[in-house]
């Protein structure tokens, strides 16, 4: 057992109080002086070209302080990388997809916003549009972006080890198609941004977002003014699940409208703008080829995906490279080929999501199930041939430290009873595994580290300023623990200054799961250079080493006669009257391959940690409706080290219900001509609480990383994989058939069972 | 079309404020009140997020018209806490985990207060089917359920329920 | 979403109500519980002038046992039909198609069963934003020609996901329709047009204000499909009523079967009805054969458009159905005594 005082605790959340009683502030519960309603105008064509734009009628209207069109903006065209810059914040000559955004209006409230809407005439000419990303890709005229060829947005290809050989050498193999459709986000909050232009000229903006620097860069680029007049404020964010990474052309149209109207203004989205006009997750097309030796080890796979990648880039070299780099680093294999083809097609962009590669995961693993039922081994020791060992490199070359792949498969069999169940259970009850891994941190360049600033006020508490964000998965938390136990102060004395572009330097971003591992590294780092100045003054009041020290409970003491102490608020007031304020500065970078790059180069350092997790998952379906019921869910996940069990739970909690029960039995989109069908919660099946498994359990596996803060990697994410692959292997399990199209709704499952009876 | 002036009890407080027919008691108690506890999310009646108790029962406040609301007793989120004390079940929220997010907290809590109400003993079925009404994309509901049944009715066996002293 | 403007009237009595709607028609529609007539409205599916609201009228709230026949008032709330031994006892579809609507704690306070019968007919093309709708030509339903849900279909195809309404139909309910001069009352399976548009046999100035079930020596049972637990319609589902012989205890005499959530109504299924005329309770032959008879005819009323598969939701007309004439005999077995 570790002695620290607050990590490893369970730790109720520090942001919880203001949530519980109403008082957290959301973008949507803002309100300034003055402050304007914005609307978009967006396309409700799916591919058409742009004839004129009549805005007269609508700027006439009362109420109305500004209507924004393309012609207002600086002809920006947005792109997360150089090669990538495909978007206009505000579309000129065409529309790509049935929501592009086309206008913007600010009015003094929301129903003559809505109203001028409906006076912004815009005539189209409509083009051919295209939905289905192989007959996109098919074309060479019907072009969604000119300069792409076959609609072919990015291409990832990555060989490594000798691929044909060792098929030639294989013992069995087997070659399966999966696929999946799109799923969205649906973050409990809508997405919202407040924006306005101070005094300074300085743009001030509020939204929900997944790292706030991430968003100041392009909205500085955007209005070509300097980065530091954007000022992205912290605000409460109700969920992000990888879909608020990156900038949203209304953020640009919100803070055009204020600049217009020299007011604030404040754009909500309704529950279907949040679903087509901010990010969706891909639909995927994935064909696994797979030999094996006797044994089953995996020899050679070639891998080969087409993702729907919607009208835009977005994140599209990141989109179509992680399901492959999920499954590089959970398992090993000799030699692998992967052909990853992001697709353009006239539907909404799609990015990054928790469970992004569903169908790629779940069908790699129910062929490692196939292949394992052909050589007589069971499912698990099926993946321990093959799991991902320490002190491994990846096939794309990445050095593995810390992993306890196996000990999250060892436990969750253990906990589930799982070789007492497989094989033995009752028809149409059924049990499966699933095993991922997720990595902590993406190569990010000169955005790639964290840097945080500590300052002792002269009542003995702490001031920590870090650019980390928190989306409401307890980020804050995670940094006031870390800051009160290197500083050995409560919790309750340390206050958080965080997301706010102004005051914090850069950081990048919760979503690529690299916050506790980068961020919190370097409050730690802060924190850690702060206590050493409190010791070297403490050293000479209690005439010891500073080595001698040790800080807990707001008292530093000596080590070895704890009874020998001073205040650490006493040692901070010797250090004001002695001319020296208290305060450090830390920082942390992780030491990933600079050269590698998506498509380019994908070798190299990745990233510094990678978590692992096992999902095992318990069902029975009943054989005349198809229907479901989950009976237990078992997550394992190797973390390095739990900061706070209490919040770990909870995400691994979390997600066995967006990765498990609703992404692998009831989420997806539906579509008429590229029309979302099911854009709202009604119609999209998100789980509720009596559709969750009773019993869910958590175990934590720590590998404590050599290189993460106290150990720690990260907490969830390849539980939400993971809980997908352990989803679908139950269900083939339960009805005996191995399905190949997700998610496994009662129709697909019926119709297999009935299959396979006819036989 | 005029502003009509009507009088809502809500959180025990007389409100007066002049509303449209087309007001939601959602709009009305974010906009004009600043009680912006209460969120919208689906505006369609089905996440809870805007969950609040209309003579003691939930009911939704984006389909409640304001006019509706006249006469009858309102409950937010916000009238849950006494002062700065919090209720048993808000307190139970933040000492299970239950929050992360937390926009759908205020709802959540809502449609549990009125459970509670009624039983305050609830079972876990009993529970999860009280939060039917309630979507939360974050916490997978266990945590949620544990708060609610353990809210001023701690269990020995949860290491996250602390005996009020 | 912002509600379209309308004025707001809130009569004192059922005369007042009727009152202001002989005088308003089609400018007016009823507000109940809000829960289906809000949601079209905030989607810009209709735009009334005005709103008449049933708050005032504590009148039509009451269910009460006269003369062999169970009245429920139109605005009584669906959690007090829930509640009710005598619905549990005597009508007992209509108790388990209440205990499915929304969600138990929330809808169940406003939602009213006459609201839950007359909810409009939903299709997933027709059920959307005005956004949505903006980009292509209208649907029948939506003052157009088109229909998305049947290629070429020469008329609106919505479907009725109304649970109160399938399981009232099954329990043979009858309705009563109130106007300022007069009211009448009509069974409920001659109250539907047919028309997707209207699928309502309804003059624009008339209230529904009572339900009338007849209490019957029988036993009803009510089942249905949906994607979750709860805030979900139906995607489809079935009523049935089991009544047995006078004479032979064991035997039926009578059946009704209603499938809902396929069709423009709740379908009463005369023929597979009929079939299980003179079988015996326990004769789960008669009720598979029964079950896969109102397959085949619902089946052919039914399109792709209130979600799941339309091979998928016919194939579980069937099992609805029989799962329900299974409960509903177990039932009458064990109320023989």
């Amino acid at each position: 057992m570790s002695d620290y005082t607050i990590i490893g605790k369970r730790m109720p959340r520090v942001d919880s109080r203001a949530k519980v009683m109403g008082k957290a502030k959301f973008t949507a519960d803002l309100k300034l002086p003055g402050m304007l309603v914005g609307k978009i105008k967006r396309s409700p064509y799916a591919h058409a070209r742009i004839l004129n734009i009549d805005t007269s009628k609508a700027e006439a209207l009362p109420g109305v302080k500004a209507v924004v069109t393309g012609k207002d903006t600086e002809g920006v065209k947005w792109g997360v990388f150089a090669y990538t810059r495909d978007q206009q914040f505000i579309q000129i000559e065409k529309v790509r997809y049935i929501g592009d955004e086309v206008a913007g209006v600010a009015a003094v409230d929301k129903e003559t916003a809505l109203k001028a809407l409906d006076l912004i005439e815009v005539t189209y000419e409509e083009l051919p549009a295209v939905f289905d990303p192989m007959e996109a890709m098919a074309s060479e005229t019907d072009l969604i972006h000119e300069d792409f060829p076959n609609n072919i947005n990015i291409h990832v290809n990555i060989d490594t080890g000798n691929v044909d050989e060792n098929f030639a050498k294989a013992h069995y193999i087997r070659e399966d198609t999966y696929v999946a459709p799109e799923e969205s986000y649906f973050q409990a909050e809508p997405y919202a941004v407040v924006a306005r232009f101070d005094h300074e000229d300085c743009l001030e903006v509020w939204m929900p977002n997944g790292g706030p620097h991430m968003k100041s860069k392009p909205l500085s680029n955007a209005f070509k003014i300097p980065l530091h007049k954007v000022k992205v404020r912290k605000i409460a964010i109700g969920g992000a699940f990888g879909g608020r990474s990156e900038i949203c052309p209304v953020d640009y149209i919100c803070a055009l409208l204020a600049k217009k109207t020299k007011r604030p203004v404040r754009i909500q989205f309704t529950r279907e703008e949040n679903t087509i006009g901010t990010r969706q997750g891909h639909a995927m097309i994935t064909t696994h080829k797979t030999g094996v030796d006797k044994k089953g080890r995996v020899l050679a796979r070639e891998t080969t995906c087409y993702m729907d990648g919607g009208a835009y880039s977005s994140t599209g070299p990141i989109a179509t490279s992680v399901p492959f780099l999920s499954m590089e680093q959970a398992y090993r294999m000799e030699s692998v080929r992967y052909n990853g083809y992001r697709i353009y097609t006239n539907k909404p962009i799609r990015g990054m999501i928790r469970t992004h590669g569903r169908g790629f995961a779940c069908g790699l693993d129910t062929q490692l199930d196939m292949i394992a039922d052909h050589l007589g081994i069971d499912p698990v020791e099926m993946r321990l041939r093959n799991s991902r060992q320490p002190g491994e490199y990846t096939s794309t070359k990445s050095y593995v430290d810390s992993c306890a792949m196996d000990e999250t498969i060892h436990k969750a069999v253990e906990k589930s009873g799982f070789k007492k169940k497989w094989g033995k259970l009752p028809p149409y009850h059924g049990i499966g595994i699933g095993t991922n891994s997720v990595q902590t941190g993406f190569p990010m360049g000169i955005r790639g580290g964290s840097q945080s600033f500590i300052k002792f006020n002269e009542d003995g508490e702490a001031t920590v300023m870090s650019g980390v964000v928190d989306n409401g998965q307890g980020n804050d938390n995670m940094l006031i623990q870390i800051a009160a136990e290197e500083l050995g102060l409560l919790p309750e004395d340390i206050h958080l200054v965080s997301a706010d572009t102004e005051t914090t330097s850069s950081d990048p971003g919760s979503y690529s799961q690299v916050s506790t591992f980068v961020g919190g590294h370097a409050v730690k780092i802060a924190a850690q250079n702060c206590r050493e100045k409190l010791f070297k003054v403490a050293s000479k009041v209690l005439k010891v080493e500073p080595d001698k020290l040790a800080a807990k409970n707001r008292l530093i003491f000596i080590k070895d006669d704890p009874e020998k102490s001073i205040p650490i608020r006493k040692v901070v007031r010797i250090s004001l009257l002695n001319f020296n304020s208290v305060n450090a500065e830390g920082g942390y970078w992780p030491r990933v391959d600079m050269k590698r790059e998506w498509v380019k180069n994908p070798y190299g350092q990745m990233c510094e940690a990678f978590s692992f997790g096992t999902t095992i998952v318990e069902v029975k379906v009943d054989p005349d409706t198809g229907q479901v019921k989950v009976l237990e869910a078992t997550a394992a996940q190797d973390v390095g080290y739990a900061l706070n069990p209490l919040v770990l739970e909870g995400q691994f909690e979390g997600s066995i219900a967006m990765g498990g029960q609703g992404g692998m039995l009831t989420e997806y989109h539906e579509w008429k001509d590229g029309r979302c069908i099911n854009p709202t919660m009604l119609d999209y099946k998100l789980p509720l609480a009596c559709d969750m498994p009773p019993k869910i359990n958590n175990i934590i596996v720590e590998s404590v990383d050599p290189k993460g803060p106290y150990g720690a990697k990260e907490a969830g994410m390849s539980i939400a994989m993971s809980a997908a692959q352990g989803y679908s292997a139950a269900v083939s399990n339960a009805i005996g058939v191995y399905m190949d199209s997700f998610p496994l709704t009662p129709d697909k499952i019926l119709a297999a069972i009935k299959k396979k009876n006819h036989k | 079309m005029e502003k009509i002036e009507i009088t809502l009890n809500i959180n025990d407080k007389p409100c007066e404020v002049r509303v449209f027919p087309n007001d939601t008691l959602l709009e009305v108690l974010r906009d004009e009140l600043d009680l912006t506890g209460s969120k919208e999310s689906c505006g369609e009646g089905v996440c809870g997020s805007c969950t609040v108790h209309m003579d003691e029962k939930p009911v939704r406040a984006c389909l409640t018209l304001a006019m509706e609301a006249t006469g009858t007793r309102i409950k937010t989120v916000e009238g849950l806490a006494n002062g700065d004390d919090l209720s048993d079940l808000q307190q139970s929220f933040i000492d299970h985990g239950a929050v992360q997010c937390g926009f759908c907290t205020p709802g959540m809590l809502m449609s549990a207060d009125a459970l509670l109400n009624e039983n305050p003993k609830p079972d876990e079925k009993t529970v999860r089917m009280a939060l039917a009404g309630n979507i939360c994309r974050c916490t997978g509901y266990a945590k949620i359920v544990e708060a609610v049944g353990h809210a001023g009715n701690p269990q020995d066996h949860c290491p996250d329920c602390k005996t009020k002293e | 979403m912002r509600l379209p403007r309308f004025d707001y009237l809130e009569p004192e009595n059922l005369k007042g109500a009727l009152d202001l709607l002989s005088t308003h028609r089609d400018d007016a529609k009823i507000l109940a519980g809000g829960t289906d007539l809000l949601v079209r409205m905030k989607k810009g599916l209709l735009k009334p002038k005005v709103l008449i609201s049933l708050k005032a009228l504590n009148e039509l709230s009451y269910i009460n046992e006269k003369n062999g026949y169970i009245k429920i008032g139109a605005r009584t709330p669906i959690a007090d039909i829930v509640a009710s031994g005598l619905i549990k006892e005597e009508a007992h579809a209509l108790f388990q198609a209440c205990e499915k609507i929304g969600a138990v704690t929330i809808q169940h306070y406003r939602g009213t069963i006459g609201g839950n019968i007359l909810q409009d007919n939903r299709c997933h093309h027709y059920n959307q934003s005005e956004f949505h709708r903006s980009g292509h030509q209208p649907c029948h339903k939506d003052g157009g020609k088109i229909c998305y849900a049947r290629e070429e279909a020469d008329r609106c195809n919505s479907t009725c996901q109304s649970d109160g309404a399938t399981a009232l139909m099954a329990l043979d309910a009858k309705i009563t329709l109130s106007k300022i001069n007069g009211e009448r009352t009509v069974d409920l399976a001659d109250f539907y047009t047919t028309d997707g548009i209207m699928p309502f046999a309804m003059e624009s100035h008339e209230l529904l204000k009572e339900i009338i079930i007849p209490v019957q020596i029988a036993e009803s049972a009510y089942q249905r499909l949906a994607y979750r637990s709860a805030i979900d319609y139906p995607i489809v589902c079935a009523g049935v009523l089991l009544k047995r012989s006078d004479t032979q205890k064991n035997e039926i005499d009578d059946a009704r079967i209603v499938v809902g959530a396929m069709g423009r109504s709740p379908l009463f299924l005369a023929q597979a009805s009929f079939s299980l005329k003179g079988k015996k309770l326990n004769d789960t032959n008669a009720f598979k054969k029964a079950a896969d008879a109102s397959m085949d005819n619902a089946s052919t009323f039914a399109v792709h458009n209130v979600g799941s598969t339309l091979e998928y939701r016919c194939a579980m007309v069937s099992q609805m159905v029989f799962q329900a004439l299974k409960e509903a005999a177990q039932a009458a077995v064990a109320a023989k005594g």
